[in-house]
């Protein structure tokens, strides 16, 4: 793991437990965390119990904070990244393998947690503090919001779900659904009518899924689509949206084909998966079996970028054979 | 091409070995199946191989003089298609070996080039020790129980003349080496001897023995002969080489460094050894060979220094080369890839890598060095040979690292000499599809094909295949070394 994580939370701990000794006030332990609130890889660290603000607030001051807005460091963070995981996963955790050759291999087969070791009858200490540092990064990606800097740099302007907030997201799954009488107005006024594929992007329940990865898809497909000489509509953003959103959007634009990148629910293995639902013509009481996915886009399942040039092929099929999900199956028979 | 409901893809496949003594050929059949889940990106797998027709056993024809007799090659291979009712334009994939001392002919290399154009639609053209040991060791069973028990297993092929020993740990690829060990080292007529090879000649003359032509067949020397084989086998499993076996060893001395656990025998030596083929047909047992191989089998059976390992049986014998030359060679490429139809096949093309060693810097440096080397290397003469660049350690990259690596590459192979050749590029990651894209996108002048999920080596030769139904494509990694 990151010593330098390590370190700032061990720090985090010893000054609250001085503050608490000392019996000083919750600003000032506000002001310092200020200053900790630092990106590490797919977790964030704050001060979740000293905060009078909501995450939200927290973040939008961590982006402007540090400059993570350029392309370039995120590069650099996700080649580390990479990097660091293959070296721990040639590590097993167990000390003297009856085969280690073979252990390894297995190893590289999957990114599930096995050869982690064990002390007595509970995980390794190491095991133990990844497997919480994944889930701290499961929740961070369900409770964050998209950075503005994501979305300006691919010129999409925001709409809202009938959602309020993202207790009521995770709530009412109908009424991210929907979009807000606004945002149909919006859309209406700012959005090509008719195009043949409207692209949506949306947070779903993973924010990071698209800080990380929709640039990429989306340039990819943009470039696919383009050589395809498919026409694309005005894009834009759903903040709180859920998968049957297209429909709402294809009652409003009428495309006729509709790509919605959307993060999924955060595993322990990722964080950071994206997702793109295609379905031809949603509309009011399109059923779920009109829709296709092409689920696991990260660093660690298809690439964003090969993920957006092999979605411009399933849109030109899609378009060819005037249907999706499982007609489209028949149909190709 | 017959595709069945549930996207199932069949291919015919055919394998033909042409080895120092014999000469035989299997035709299978893949079965190609979408494996990831149905909210995946598809990936492609051969999920089944199922061998339709094996030939006898032929002995290879030779020529007069130091040629393989190919018209009786080329009638050979044509009868055996008729018998097992398949037809020239059905094969799709497949190898054609040449292995042994047959490789050493003066027109080997013809021989397997014209035969891999007109016996199928892609049959790919193969020699070489070190590839003859890898494939050998997959026909054998010795890959797979390596792989299934994470044991370290040798297999060694011997067949009329050279053993060809590879080693796989865990399934994973350790090191080869080759030997001047075989049957027909010493051959009989009459109960006398009429040949002795030159690696015995200088074998018996680092020794003092003496044995020559004329001599008679039982002669206790081939007896010596056969057990310095044997300890000298012995010594290069244990990964040591000594003067004494120098005489044997053919190019490289052992290269793995992985102490050798379980053994396994394959060739036609071997079949000496276990005799798992039926009574064979049109007399080619053993006995009718009139050479040193009988003895050879009975000397390693027996010898102590080969009980050091622990012994496994072969599932194949005499037929592990060809097996594995048609069922092991052939691999499937990622399903998201660029290919331009009119461009394929593509047979024998050199592989070029370029490390992008984890990291974004430098791309165009690594680019164009790389490409200037190929030429060097592959086209000294600028007579407008092509070659593959295999991109590897690519890191995670982003959209615009996509577009610098494309522009890169189009400037970089703008320098080949003729440019309506067509852009090869191999990925080790799973980033053809947008590579490929970008290319196009940058230039319309020249073909592209731009496929992943290969594993190449430099020096390796490259052949692919036409697109399937299944939107891959067939791909055989060779390499194309004739010894001499």
């Amino acid at each position: 793991m990151d010593r330098q994580l390590i370190e700032t939370v061990t720090r985090l701990v010893m000054e609250k437990l001085k503050d608490a000794e000392s019996g000083q006030t919750n600003t000032v332990t506000e002001s310092k965390s200020q200053q900790e609130k630092r990106h590490y890889g797919s977790v964030k660290v704050w001060n979740h119990v000293g905060e009078a603000q909501a995450p939200k607030s927290v973040e939008a001051s961590v982006v402007s904070e540090s400059s993570v807005s350029q392309a370039v460091p995120i590069v650099k963070q996700a080649a580390q990244q990479i990097k660091t995981e293959d070296a721990a996963s040639k590590k097993p955790g167990i000390s003297k393998p009856k085969n280690k050759e073979q252990l390894a291999e297995l190893m590289k087969q999957t990114p599930a947690r096995i050869g982690i070791g064990r002390a007595g009858l509970r995980p390794k200490t190491d095991a133990w503090l990844s497997f919480r540092f994944d889930h701290a990064a499961a929740v961070d990606a369900v409770y964050g919001t998209v950075s503005e800097d994501v979305l300006k740099r691919l010129n999409l302007f925001s709409v809202v779900t009938r959602v309020d907030n993202k207790q009521e997201y995770i709530l009412r799954p109908d009424l991210g659904r929907r979009l807000s009488d606004e945002a149909k107005r919006t859309l209406k006024e700012r959005c090509k009518h008719k195009p043949k594929v409207q692209i949506v992007v949306s947070d779903g329940l993973s924010s990071q899924a698209v800080e990380a990865n929709v640039e990429d898809t989306y340039l990819a497909l943009k470039q696919s689509l383009t050589a395809l000489g498919i026409e694309m509509g005005t894009p834009f953003f759903v903040e709180r949206g859920r998968v049957a959103v297209m429909d709402d959007i294809g009652e409003v634009l009428e495309p006729e084909v509709v790509v919605l990148l959307i993060g999924e629910r955060p595993g322990l293995v990722s964080a950071e998966s994206l997702s793109a639902y295609l379905c031809y013509k949603p509309r009011y009481g399109t059923v779920e079996a009109e829709r296709m996915v092409i689920s696991n886009i990260h660093t660690g399942g298809i690439p964003p970028v090969e993920a957006g040039a092999y979605l411009g092929n399933v849109v030109q099929k899609i378009l060819r054979y005037e249907a999706s999900g499982v007609s489209l199956v028949r149909k190709e028979q | 091409m017959r595709r069945t409901h549930r996207g199932m893809e069949h291919i015919i496949s055919a394998g033909i070995d042409i080895g120092t003594s014999t000469t035989k050929l299997v035709i299978s059949r893949f079965s190609l199946m979408n494996t990831a889940g149905a909210s995946h990106v598809p990936r492609i797998e051969i999920i089944n191989t199922e061998i339709l027709y094996k030939s006898p056993i032929y002995r290879t024809p030779l020529s007069q003089g130091d040629e393989i007799d190919m018209p009786a090659v080329f009638a050979l291979v044509r009868s055996e298609y008729a018998k097992a009712g398949i037809r020239e334009n059905e094969i799709q994939t497949g190898a054609v070996i040449i292995t042994g001392e047959t490789a050493t002919k003066r027109n080997a290399e013809e021989m397997v080039r014209r035969l891999s154009d007109e016996a199928g639609e892609f049959l790919v053209a193969t020699a070489g020790p070190d590839l003859e040991g890898m494939i050998a060791a997959k026909g054998s069973g010795a890959y797979e129980h390596s792989k299934r028990t994470g044991r370290t297993v040798a297999n060694i092929d011997i067949g009329g003349g050279t053993a060809n020993i590879a080693v796989y740990q865990a399934g994973l690829f350790k090191g080869t080496c080759t030997l001047h060990i075989g049957g027909r080292l010493i051959e009989y007529a009459e109960k006398r001897i009429s040949k002795l090879s030159r690696p015995v000649q200088l074998l018996l003359e680092k020794r003092k023995w003496d044995l020559s032509i004329g001599n008679a067949s039982d002669s206790p020397i081939i007896g010596q002969v056969a057990n310095a084989m044997a300890e000298t086998l012995a010594r290069i499993l244990a990964g040591q080489v000594t003067a004494e076996d120098e005489p044997l060893l053919l190019g490289h001395p052992p290269n793995w460094d992985v102490a050798v656990e379980d053994i396994m025998f394959s060739g036609g030596v071997s079949e000496c050894i276990y005799r798992l083929e039926p009574n064979d047909t049109g007399g080619t047992s053993a006995s009718v060979y009139h050479d040193m191989g009988v003895q050879l089998a009975e000397t390693l059976r027996t010898h102590p220094e080969l009980t050091r390992w622990r012994w496994i049986h072969p599932l194949e014998t005499v037929r592990a080369t060809v097996l594995g030359a048609g069922t092991q060679t052939t691999e499937i490429s990622g399903a998201t890839i660029q290919v331009e139809h009119e461009v394929l096949p593509l047979k024998n093309l050199p592989v070029h890598r370029i490390s992008f060693e984890y990291e974004t810097e430098n791309i165009q440096d690594k680019i164009m060095r790389a490409v200037e080397q190929a030429l060097e290397l592959y086209d000294p003469g600028r007579e407008g040979r092509n070659f593959a660049l295999y991109l590897s350690e690519v890191p995670h990259l982003r959209f615009h690292d996509v577009q610098h690596i494309a522009v890169s590459l189009h400037e970089a192979l703008c320098r080949q000499p003729d440019q309506r050749q067509p852009i090869v590029v191999v990925t080790e990651n799973d980033i053809a599809k947008v590579l490929g894209q970008s290319l196009q996108v940058i230039q319309q002048k020249r073909g592209i094909l731009c496929i992943d999920q290969i594993r190449v080596e430099n020096g390796d030769y490259l052949d692919i295949g036409r697109m399937l139904h299944s939107g891959v494509v067939p791909v055989v990694v060779k390499t194309l070394a004739f010894h001499s």
